[in-house]
């Protein structure tokens, strides 16, 4: 059933990293995120790796979901190693670097083009499991109430962060309302014979609007009600709200804050001091004898 | 003659070969008969809405098979496709399919896909909407300016118009207030008597279902709990009571009168029934 | 004499046309009525007899056309006064879907009284008592979406009464709901009355329902054609038949037989039907 689809992949639990302020790991993720496309040296790369490892550790989330949000990028990360593979050509170090050499040299490896490859990878994968630990370990509507918080600033210039948080919490609310509804009305339109799966492109455009106007109808009416309802709770907006669930930064916030800046301090150092070439030659050994 | 619908062993599982898999049915058995009005009770989760939508198709069973006149609804691409036109499914609250700009458009979509001519359809709009009770006038106006009742009877025109030889409803009757309850009910039941169609009617109204169905099938747990007559199926209180189902009221009051010992019958369904009886007592005693 | 919580007095209300050839259509017409203190009330009439519109008067989201409005003294004739009357009256709406906001059930009863500015650990502690007296303070952390109708619309109620209104409206609350939803709900209606000494207005169609009450007021056509207790209500068989009405089966039969008391529920008609037999016993 399509409505099982649960939103933001939450995880619960009751780990470090989901007791943590949602600000923080909001701020943490996003400038780990920075500093991943920063980090150039294999160095400060397997300082990420580690990072990212003891994290997930950390969570209390299991591996086999860990994987669950690799899988569907799998194809482009496979996708762009190849590109990297065969299409960089060009070495990190002095001499022969040309690995092997297909048709006369038209298909060729350079040890470059293998670096790039991997790093490039293991980038991607780090980047994409620090994000989805981060909606893992946080509920979507702790998650809208950090950004409300942190974004509040930007009040003085007469943005509207609680509507724009209050419209993401509406949304999320009612995501898994609309599906089952697509699924009420697209049964009830089939019943009555309608063809959704077959013809060109314009016919299945056209097939759709039983499916599209109901669906708009109720959601108006929905939006009515849900108004009235709001109206009902003496909900006004943002002035003047207080908040059950308060946030505040704990010990253990400040000590996670502590650990990622001694691992930016790391990969800020490695990537100034330590170049490709230790590495690649520790590659081009390993690689020769293999071959 | 061949069944108008048969189910031989269905089984079916939601979110099959996942953590979260639930088998919603379990190997049922079950046919229905040309003509007949069945009513199909079970509480909220018992799975009575999936097992009606295998009637047309709609969800093909993990195992099993579904038979429509007696061929296999999943033989080919045509005859699955000739289920959903020979078993009609109108769905709770069906005002909310309602799309076209006009009512008679709205109720033509089902005869359109079916592909017939212009003239054919036609006829079959009228021919619908006379069952319902829409005038002309309405048929013109946009389905969104009727009242609420006047939407729901609009919608059932539109699955009656495909003329299916088996018409399926489920709640007909939700949110409705009791007029427009007993108004709905009797809709239904003048349609059948008219066209002598088979109808299946999902309801959690005991009181309807007594007065209405020939035959009740209990669905509890994904499985066909109990399937008889009106009489056999609401004798059992007890057991329907620990189903989360209730009987209707006046015949447990007539059940309880039984047990206190008094000489009435236990199958009443229905005020004047129970009234004539109590009445009949009355004067037995006095002409003694 | 009971205090008057709700005073209605002399309202019409007529909805604008947007079309301006058409004129606009009037649902309520000179109704005047009150509505007391811990008073529990349910008001019944048929699809389209004004009781909803009625019903959004008294909590001022609708102004009348012409007449008061009057809670607990206040007349809403400004918006801030809309507001204060909303944090006396509260409303449960039909559609359990559309009147949840928050993604988890706590955070939605934590919604009104957020709303009202109370202090955090306050409303943690309403959140809390509120859950608990609907019975779901152990689903409290569940996604709404994932509860039963019934459930939905308790947490609904919860919502309202974690704002410690002292009224609660509940605008046909079991319409959509199955027959087990609508005994959980209505249990619950109960002991907001019975217990927590909330005056109740139940708008609804089910005669049961509207049994359970201490006053039924009955509309029709905009109108109150009816105000009084269920077994003065009930005992006009053939006016609320007229009125497309329904009467509980029992009380029906009761009628039928020319039995004089008013009678609501089966026990009672058990009672009664096995006296009027057995009193004639050979």
């Amino acid at each position: 059933m399509i409505r099982d689809i649960t939103f933001g992949q939450y995880y619960p639990g009751k780990s470090l990293l989901h007791r943590m302020d949602p600000r923080m790991k909001l701020v943490l993720t996003f400038a780990l995120i920075v500093f991943m496309f920063v980090c150039k040296s294999f160095a400060s790369l397997a300082v990420i790796v580690l990072l990212t490892v003891i994290a997930v550790a950390l969570s209390g989330v299991p591996l086999k979901v860990i994987f669950k949000s690799i899988k569907p990028i799998l194809i482009i990360l496979i996708f762009t190693a190849l590109l990297n593979i065969f299409y960089t050509h060009g070495t990190v170090q002095n001499g022969d670097a040309l690995w092997i050499s297909f048709l006369n040299g038209k298909i060729e490896i350079w040890d470059k083009g293998v670096y790039t490859a991997v790093f490039t990878m293991v980038r991607i994968v780090a980047l994409v499991v620090i994000s989805s630990l981060l909606t893992y370990t946080t509920t979507p509507t702790m998650l809208t109430d950090a950004l409300e918080r942190l974004l509040s600033p930007l009040k003085i210039f007469h943005i509207k962060v609680h509507t724009l948080a209050m419209m993401m919490t509406l949304a999320l609310r009612f995501i898994p309302t609309l599906i089952e509804e697509i699924e009420r009305i697209m049964n009830a339109q089939k019943a009555r014979g309608a063809d959704l799966e077959t013809g060109g492109i314009v016919e299945r455009a056209k097939a759709l609007v039983p499916i599209f106007i109901p669906l708009m109808v109720s959601s108006f009416r929905r939006a009515y009600e849900l108004a009235l309802a709001m109206t009902c709770r003496c909900y006004t907006g943002g002035e003047g709200r207080t908040r059950m669930k308060q946030m505040k930064m704990k010990g253990r916030d400040l000590v996670c804050l502590f650990v990622c800046l001694a691992f930016a301090a790391g990969i800020i150092v490695l990537n100034y001091f330590a170049k490709h070439e230790t590495f690649s030659i520790f590659g081009m050994l390993f690689f020769k004898q293999v071959i | 003659m061949s069944h108008a619908i048969e189910l031989q062993n269905v089984t079916y599982c939601y979110s099959e070969g996942t953590p979260s898999q639930v088998t919603a049915l379990k190997d049922i058995n079950l046919t229905i008969e040309q003509g007949e009005l069945v009513g199909i009770i079970g509480h909220t989760g018992s799975g009575k809405s999936t097992l009606i939508s295998h009637f047309n198709g709609l969800l093909k069973p993990t195992s099993g098979k579904v038979l429509i006149d007696g061929t296999d609804i999943r033989e080919s691409k045509e005859t699955l496709r000739q289920s959903r036109f020979k078993v009609g499914l109108c769905f709770q609250y069906p005002e909310y399919q309602l799309f076209e700009e006009t009512v008679a458009k709205d109720i033509a979509f089902g005869p359109k896909n079916m592909k017939l001519d212009e003239d054919e359809i036609k006829r079959r709009v009228a021919v619908a909407a006379s069952y319902v009770g829409l005038s002309d006038e309405m048929l013109e106006k946009s389905p969104f300016d009727l009242s609420g009742g006047e939407k729901r009877r609009a919608a059932i025109a539109g699955v009656m118009a495909m003329e299916p030889s088996v018409l399926v409803f489920d709640e007909p009757a939700a949110g409705l207030d009791p007029a427009g309850r007993k108004e709905l009910i009797k809709l239904i039941t003048d349609y059948r008597n008219k066209t002598g169609c088979t109808v299946v009617i999902v309801s959690h109204s005991m009181e309807d279902i007594a007065k209405i169905a020939d035959r009740v099938i209990v669905v509890n747990d994904g499985m066909i709990a109990m399937n008889g007559t009106v009489d056999e199926v609401f004798s059992r209180c007890d057991e329907l009571q620990s189903m989360g189902l209730d009987v209707p009221e006046i015949t447990r009051i007539f059940s309880r009168l039984h047990a206190l010992g008094f000489d009435v019958p236990e199958n009443v369904y229905s005020v004047d029934k129970g009234t004539e009886i109590i009445r009949a007592l009355i004067e037995g005693r006095r002409s003694v | 004499m009971s205090e008057k919580l709700i005073e209605i007095k002399n309202v019409t209300y007529t909805y604008e046309s947007e079309n301006e050839s058409r004129p606009g259509y009037t649902v309520l017409k000179d109704v005047s009525v009150d509505i007391n203190k811990g008073e529990f009330v349910a008001v019944m009439g048929h699809n389209g007899s004004g009781k909803s519109t009625l019903a959004r008067l008294c909590n001022a989201i609708f102004e009348p056309t012409e007449g008061t409005v009057t809670v607990k003294g206040i007349t809403a004739d400004t918006e801030e006064k809309g507001d204060e009357i909303r944090r006396i009256v509260g409303m449960v709406f039909q559609n359990p879907d559309n009147q949840i906001v928050a993604t988890v059930v706590e955070d939605d009863v934590a919604f009104g009284p957020e709303n009202l500015g109370v202090e955090p650990s306050e409303i943690r502690r309403r959140v809390d008592d509120a859950l608990k007296s609907v019975n779901m303070y152990d689903l409290r952390e569940r996604e709404p979406h994932k509860l039963s109708g019934g459930q939905k619309q308790r947490v609904a109620i919860a919502g309202v009464i974690a704002m410690q209104t002292e009224c609660i409206i509940l605008d046909e609350p079991t319409a959509m709901l199955d027959p087990m939803g609508r005994k959980e709900v209505i249990k619950t209606i109960q002991r907001l009355n019975k217990e927590m000494g909330i005056t109740v207005l139940l708008i609804t169609h089910f005669m049961e329902e509207a049994a359970l009450a201490d006053r039924i007021i009955v509309m029709d056509s905009g109108k109150i054609i009816d105000d009084g207790t269920p077994e003065e209500v009930f005992s006009k068989v053939d006016f609320l038949r007229a009125h497309k009405l329904d009467v509980p089966d029992s009380t029906e039969l009761c009628h039928n037989l020319g039995i004089k008391e008013h009678v609501l529920t089966a026990d009672e008609c058990v009672r009664k039907i096995a006296s009027l037999l057995g009193g004639e016993a050979v």
